[in-house]
């Protein structure tokens, strides 16, 4: 059994947890899930960028889902927000693609040039 | 969309794309058929025109392609697919059923994967998922309980998809395998 103060440290952790998930976070990865996207293999894609995430076992990096983004043909697409800096978009990420994302962006801050959508305003 | 998982999935995303933040699934299901009701408490749609794919509320693209691939995609089989406004409030009613044995039915696809996939896409969002087998509703998955054990410490993010697929395997083992 656990005393008061552990239940209360345990449940603000889990809070924070829960608030960072959708809050703020060095790296966070959108996965676009519209019906073109979800066609085109993103939820895959997703699910790969979920692993890498807990295989790299650092807890500064999200992964979520947004709507479409609107070019069907170029799907699955996804945005990559590193903390200041100018947002990325990729266009038709497969799980290949995914891994040298994650190693390449998230992991060491190169832009992979070959599968490069759009650069964003800061 | 390659199979049932899919559609699921995509349905879904309609409710969290409406505003929704509860959305309760239920599934019944025999070798030969696959019904689902799905219910969600998001801004309600407005009329039957959507399964036209012209009628989108996306600003994006003008045509909405899920439902009516969904429609398809029951009708193939010889099933439907019926949506309605609950009230004047908003919410959102639909309803499918495919037939499995026919010739032109999509494969079931991996169904614990659509849980797992929409516990991490919206962790904001709660979904029941019941199974319905000789008339008795059973809850098998409530993403609000899951939330509140990993408040407890009982379960983390990380032991979570695998939690959702071995409680939704054993539930649809004798689909999955289509
Ligand atoms: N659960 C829902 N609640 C409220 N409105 C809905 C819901 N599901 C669908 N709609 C309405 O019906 C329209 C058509 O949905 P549909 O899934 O066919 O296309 P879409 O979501 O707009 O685009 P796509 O699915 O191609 O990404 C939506 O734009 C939305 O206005
Ligand atoms: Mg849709």
């Amino acid at each position: 059994m656990k005393n008061i103060e552990e239940l209360k440290m345990m449940r603000e952790k889990v809070r924070q947890d829960l608030r960072l998930r959708s809050g703020q976070h060095r790296v966070r990865i959108v996965v676009g899930m519209g019906s073109c996207g979800i066609a085109a293999g993103a939820r895959e894609v997703m699910n790969e960028f979920v692993t890498l995430v807990e295989n790299s076992k650092k807890e500064d990096i999200v992964v979520t889902a947004s709507g479409c983004f609107g070019f069907c043909a170029q799907e699955p697409m996804i945005h990559i927000y590193v903390e200041d800096q100018r947002p990325v978009t990729y266009r038709n990420v497969d799980i290949e693609a995914a891994r040298l994302i994650f190693n390449e962006h998230v992991l060491n801050n190169k832009i992979v040039e070959q599968y490069l959508f759009s650069k964003g305003k800061k | 969309m390659k199979d049932l998982a899919d559609h699921l999935f995509d349905i879904i995303e309609n409710s969290v794309n409406a505003g929704a933040d509860e959305v309760i699934v239920k599934i019944a299901y025999t070798e030969s058929y696959f019904f689902c009701f799905i219910s969600d408490n998001g801004k309600g749609i407005s009329g039957q025109e959507v399964l036209d794919p012209f009628v989108t509320s996306r600003t994006t693209r003008r045509v909405g392609l899920g439902l009516p691939l969904l429609k398809r995609t029951a009708e193939d089989t010889g099933g439907y697919l019926k949506i309605k406004r609950i009230d004047e409030s908003g919410g959102t009613a639909l309803q499918f059923k495919m037939y499995l044995t026919h010739i032109d039915a999509k494969p079931v696809g991996d169904l614990a994967r659509t849980f797992s996939d929409i516990f991490f896409a919206w962790p904001e969002v709660t979904v029941r998922l019941f199974v319905i087998r000789d008339g008795i509703e059973r809850l098998i998955l409530d993403f609000q309980k899951l939330r509140d054990e990993i408040e407890q410490g009982l379960k983390n993010y990380t032991n979570i998809r695998k939690h959702i697929h071995e409680v939704s395997h054993k539930e649809f083992k004798d689909i999955n395998i289509i």
